[in-house]
């Protein structure tokens, strides 16, 4: 019988580096939402994007907001008080929140402060003066001032027009809101987000 | 048409692609410390650091690569090219998608996949230029002289396949899904990105150049083999391990946690084998000039870019480094470090043989390299430590996100700093690659060609 000889044939190599390499693709894109089908299943109600909202997702795509900004509390004790907002830590983030996200926005780097929790925690008005100039946000916001100035590092959106703006927060005002997570000791809710 | 014509037009593309790419990366740089410098859309640091990465990828590292397979697969297997014509045509379209790519990123029309924001209908051109690139090296390999297919060959066809499904399933599929599955496919791309694409096709000129270069006999065979099998079941499992502690299903988390270790066991046969090379090499000629001493350091930084994955993938680990600049620099190392050294090394090899004399000037490559290694040691380790800084200033919540950000003022800085030098360095190598192509200097004779038979 002849020996069956890999390194002499295009056809066995070929195809011998595409099994071994199927094996994983497959078990590690195809198999994962069918195993755990909370990747694209929600048993909540999940917030269903308006035309504005959906207008500022694609300016938060088209300005490269995620290589600055995450969108993950992750399961750690510090990802939980740091991004949680008078006394109350945030919850951790879970995938059914995102089901409607057709661009997800979960990020690998954090320049800048996770944005997962952000919505209704600053009112629009400070969204403004923010994007219109992170260092600098005028006189509405004076306490804001000192630190800001020397230290963001954040570019200045004053080039997006007043209506990209709007759209931009609308947006980023329905971070994390799918769950309601102001809740006081007893679970009741505080509904004290800022407008 | 005359050999050799799309090796040489996409190196010397892609020669140029290199600069352009650490323009936006040196800008970026100066953009973290001084954030109002160029306050126009354009010139955003977002979307400066999307032209920074795929301008790298697509247009230098990726386009050297084929260039330099194109020259290096007919030597291999002692026949011509399969058909000149289609790699022409390839690379032509290929640097006109760059382009058109280029204005689209600048213009914010992108998706939102990290390393393949490159927008549609352009991604699909890409794939379509991908699969030109690909009936070459099989028609090449089909028309092969010798019975044998060596290595390189092998890490080059595996790298074709793989790469058509990690870039359909990164670019392609992952819009028809959302959320979290999203991020998935996202993830599965950008590691395999480098682990499929990069990875094998800067092994694969490495195995050439190494052996040719020190006219020594590659290691062990043996080595070879357990290198290429191991990493073509291995590394397509990891792509998860960037969302370790995130929203994704634990087990994909614990699943890409075993096989990013594992990735150890390819990683070091390989380079076992390269300095094994070094080791059994003739003493006295193993240094000279430029070429060696790239794919020294090359596979230096591929030890440490490649130890450092497995670690950083543990839970405890990666609760420090995720996140933060300690990432970017593993990522320079190993796409930087690693292939664009293995990558530089074959431009100096390959230039002079299609110029059809002598590298324009050893001396200036030399001073290239140590230029280039000596300041992109600092650039590395500042990236690293102020990884660690960031990591830990954030477990303690007393820090405000502010505070925790001043912390790394001195590490931006020094990281302008070193990239001037590393860009600065490049110019030497540019201006080298270039006067050998073009330049008038005396030494035509030594013309050390080597046809194809």
């Amino acid at each position: 019988m002849k020996k069956l000889d890999v390194e002499r044939s295009l056809i066995l190599t070929a195809v011998g580096a595409f099994l071994f390499f199927a094996v994983g693709a497959a078990l590690t894109t195809i198999v994962p939402p069918m195993v755990s089908p909370q990747m694209w299943h929600s048993d909540h109600p999940v917030h269903e994007y308006t035309e504005q909202e959906l207008r500022g997702i694609d300016i938060y795509r088209s300005e490269g907001c995620v290589y600055c900004h995450t969108q993950q509390v992750r399961k750690l004790d510090s990802d939980r008080r740091r991004y949680g907002w008078r006394l109350v830590e945030a919850p951790e983030s879970e995938s059914w929140e995102y089901v409607n996200d057709r661009n997800n926005f979960l990020g690998t780097k954090r320049t800048g402060p996770d944005l997962a929790r952000v919505g209704g925690k600053y009112s629009s008005e400070w969204h403004w003066a923010h994007f219109k100039d992170p260092r600098n946000m005028g006189e509405k916001f004076p306490n804001r001032k000192g630190i800001y100035e020397k230290v963001s590092i954040m570019p200045s959106f004053a080039y997006l027009t007043d209506e990209e703006i709007h759209d931009l927060t609308a947006y980023i005002q329905t971070l994390g809101r799918n769950k309601n997570w102001r809740v006081d000791k007893n679970g009741k809710p505080l509904n004290d987000y800022e407008k | 048409m005359k050999q050799d014509t799309a090796a040489k037009m996409m190196i010397i593309s892609s020669c140029i692609f290199f600069g352009v790419a650490l323009t936006m990366g040196i800008l970026t740089a100066l953009k973290f410390v001084v954030p109002t410098v160029g306050d126009i859309e354009y010139l955003s640091m977002p979307r400066l650091r999307m032209l920074h990465t795929n301008v790298n990828l697509f247009g230098w590292l990726l386009q050297a690569n084929m260039g330099l397979l194109f020259w290096i697969l007919p030597r291999i297997l002692h026949t011509k090219l399969f058909s000149e014509k289609l790699g022409v045509v390839m690379a032509t379209l290929y640097n006109v998608i760059l382009v058109a790519a280029a204005v689209c990123i600048l213009m914010g029309k992108v998706k939102n996949v990290e390393y393949g924001e490159i927008p549609a209908p352009l991604d699909y051109l890409v794939a379509v230029c991908w699969v030109m690139f690909a009936v070459n090296v099989f028609g090449t390999v089909a028309i092969r002289k010798v019975k044998y297919l060596y290595v390189s060959v092998w890490y080059t066809l595996g790298a074709v396949i793989w790469t058509t499904f990690v870039y359909i399933t990164g670019n392609m599929l992952s819009q028809m899904v959302s959320g979290v599955n999203q991020a998935n496919l996202i993830w599965f791309y950008v590691h395999n990105a480098v682990g499929l694409i990069f990875t094998p096709l800067g092994v694969a000129i490495a195995y050439y150049l190494i052996p040719k270069q020190l006219n020594t006999p590659i290691y062990s065979h043996k080595l070879s083999m357990i290198g290429f099998w191991v990493i073509s079941f291995v590394y397509v499992w990891t792509g998860a391990h960037h969302m370790i502690h995130g929203p994704q299903p634990h087990w994909l988390q614990t699943v890409s946690i075993i096989f990013s270790f594992s990735l150890i066991i390819p990683v070091m046969a390989v380079i076992t084998n390269f300095f094994g090379t070094f080791a059994t090499a003739p003493r006295g000629t193993r240094m000279n000039g430029p070429i060696p001493k790239l794919l020294m350091m090359g596979t230096v930084y591929y030890i440490f870019t490649c130890l450092q994955g497995p670690f950083q993938a543990i839970r405890s680990v990666n609760e420090i480094t995720s996140k933060t600049d300690w990432v970017v620099g593993h990522a320079h190392m190993a796409l930087f470090g690693a292939f664009s050294y293995y990558a530089m090394a074959g431009v100096y090899y390959v230039a002079p043989k299609l110029a059809g004399r002598k590298l324009f000037s050893d001396k200036l490559g030399d001073l290239h390299f140590w230029m280039m290694t000596l300041a992109s040691i600092p650039f590395f380790a500042v990236l690293w430590i102020g990884g660690v800084i960031q990591g830990f200033a954030w477990l303690n919540p007393a820090n405000t996100f502010v505070e925790t950000l001043e912390a790394l003022k001195h590490a931006h800085w020094m990281r302008l700093a070193s990239g001037a030098v590393i860009f600065g360095s490049y110019f030497l190598f540019f201006y080298n690659i270039m006067q050998t192509f073009f330049g008038k200097y005396g030494e035509e004779v030594a013309a050390e060609t080597e046809v194809a038979e």
